[in-house]
């Protein structure tokens, strides 16, 4: 069955692009679409006019003076098969693979993931802890944001509906001689492969040569109104050795910092329950390695 | 009302030419336009992997793709799979062989996200399953379809 619009504007940069929504008022943008067809057969959203960025150029990473650019438009599948991002991001490239199943991620483009602004949205807690910074274009010019800054609340973020984003920038990151890095990125849900994430967690961690934490970033998924990081759990682990005691503390202040809801996927005990599960076999496994 | 869109394709190697409304989904632009009811609707929601086709030699669920964006792109159905002798792909006849068909509904999509597997060349178990995960089939309970994945290409596990 055909979706209920009535044009598709096809344009061929990013500036036609902007250009082409702010003519048309209430034109969506569409990249991969994966989210969105949906999202248009079942009515929950209606538009007349899909403007499609799929021929604008917003493919490719590249590197650049401030970090590794990722283009909006680039798949899960180009983005978990990086070299760069699984050496550098490797919770990035994990939750890519991890988004959908792999015709999913043939299509899905991460600029989609974050538009959006779905609080379960996999590639959001790793670029959080990457401390990932947006840049979005409209007809005015672009402006940069940071990922932490963007998203509002479920399906709401600061992007307006002339806005695109052109490109997620990683700052360079590095790991001082003499330490360890451990970045995971893991979810919950009733299956391993293709489900929407329950809870999810993205964990880095730079350990010193005596053992102490010299390094924290952590962000949860799907068990706030917005992709988040957990920084009360952070300041616990941050400076002190990965003893039981620490970990139990951390555990029980990322907690109390989670606001869960119950939905059709899970109540919000059980979001807490899992995120605090998460949290452990992570740190259990840094403390053991 | 609709403003038709042009949509030019290389589909199954020949130059195709289309004029859809532009609703339309790459999924009906095959079986309705195109003729091609090869590739089959499930779920239409881009969960079950029967309508998978290939878009430019990668796996795609094609309900979910907007026929439109796919002008001047490479399609491969199920029905391309064949050689031009009409000798069927290795993972059709793997897929035989190792008895990965019972009522036939998803083999279509199986069979081309398994020529995807084979193309990348997936070496090891746990990622060609993690990347046929997508297609589900309610006969065969998998067994069968990994075994005619491994046959059909790969190399052994661990070889990676």
């Amino acid at each position: 069955m055909d979706l209920p619009i009535r044009r598709l504007l096809r344009p061929r940069d990013p500036e036609e692009a902007v250009e082409l929504l702010a003519r048309y008022p209430g034109a969506l943008p569409v990249a991969g679409g994966t989210d969105l067809v949906v999202q248009l057969r079942s009515g929950k959203v209606s538009a007349e006019t899909l403007v499609d960025l799929g021929g604008v150029g917003l493919e490719g990473i590249a590197e650049g003076a401030e970090g590794l650019v990722i283009g909006a438009a680039t798949t899960m599948d180009a983005i978990a098969a990086d070299g760069r991002i699984r050496a550098g991001w490797p919770a990035l490239a994990q939750a890519a693979s991890q988004v959908g199943a792999w015709p999913i991620q043939c299509r899905a483009t991460l600029g989609g993931n974050l538009a959006n602004a779905s609080p379960a949205a996999d590639t959001a807690p790793p670029l959080l802890i990457a401390n990932a910074q947006l840049r979005l274009l409209s007809s005015r010019g672009t402006r940069l944001v940071p990922l932490a800054e963007f998203f509002l609340g479920p399906g709401r973020s600061v992007r307006t509906p002339e806005e695109i984003i052109l490109s997620v920038t990683l700052p360079p990151r590095t790991v001082p001689a003499h330490a360890t890095l451990y970045e995971r990125f893991t979810k919950v849900g009733p299956r391993r492969e293709q489900i929407i994430s329950v809870v999810s967690l993205a964990a880095r961690l730079v350990v010193a040569g005596d053992g102490s934490v010299g390094e924290v970033a952590l962000a949860v998924g799907a068990v706030a109104p917005t992709p988040r990081r957990a920084r009360r759990a952070e300041a616990v682990l941050a400076g002190r050795r990965l003893t039981g005691p620490v970990r139990r503390d951390a555990i029980a202040a990322l907690q109390e910092e989670l606001a869960p809801i119950d939905d059709v996927r899970a109540p919000a005990w059980y979001r807490r329950v899992a995120a605090a599960v998460l949290l452990d076999r992570f740190l259990a496994e840094v403390a053991g390695g | 009302m609709a403003e038709p869109v042009r949509v030019r394709l290389r589909l199954n190697g020949e130059l195709r030419e289309f004029s859809v409304p532009p609703g339309r989904r790459l999924l009906d632009l095959l079986r309705e336009d195109a003729g091609l009811t090869g590739t089959k609707e499930g779920c239409g929601a881009g969960e079950c992997g029967a309508c998978t086709v290939l878009l430019n030699g990668r796996p795609v669920t094609s309900c979910l793709v907007l026929a439109a964006s796919c002008d001047g792109c490479e399609v491969t159905t199920v029905e391309g799979l064949l050689a031009a002798t009409g000798e069927p792909h290795p993972v059709q006849r793997a897929l035989v062989e190792a008895g990965g068909v019972q009522c036939g509904f998803c083999t279509p999509g199986l069979a081309v996200t398994g020529a995807a597997i084979v193309a990348r060349g997936v070496g090891k178990a746990p990622e060609r399953s993690r990347l046929i995960s997508g297609n589900l089939c309610r006969c065969t309970g998998y067994l069968t379809v990994l075994e005619a994945l491994e046959r059909a290409g790969g190399a052994p596990d661990g070889a990676e």
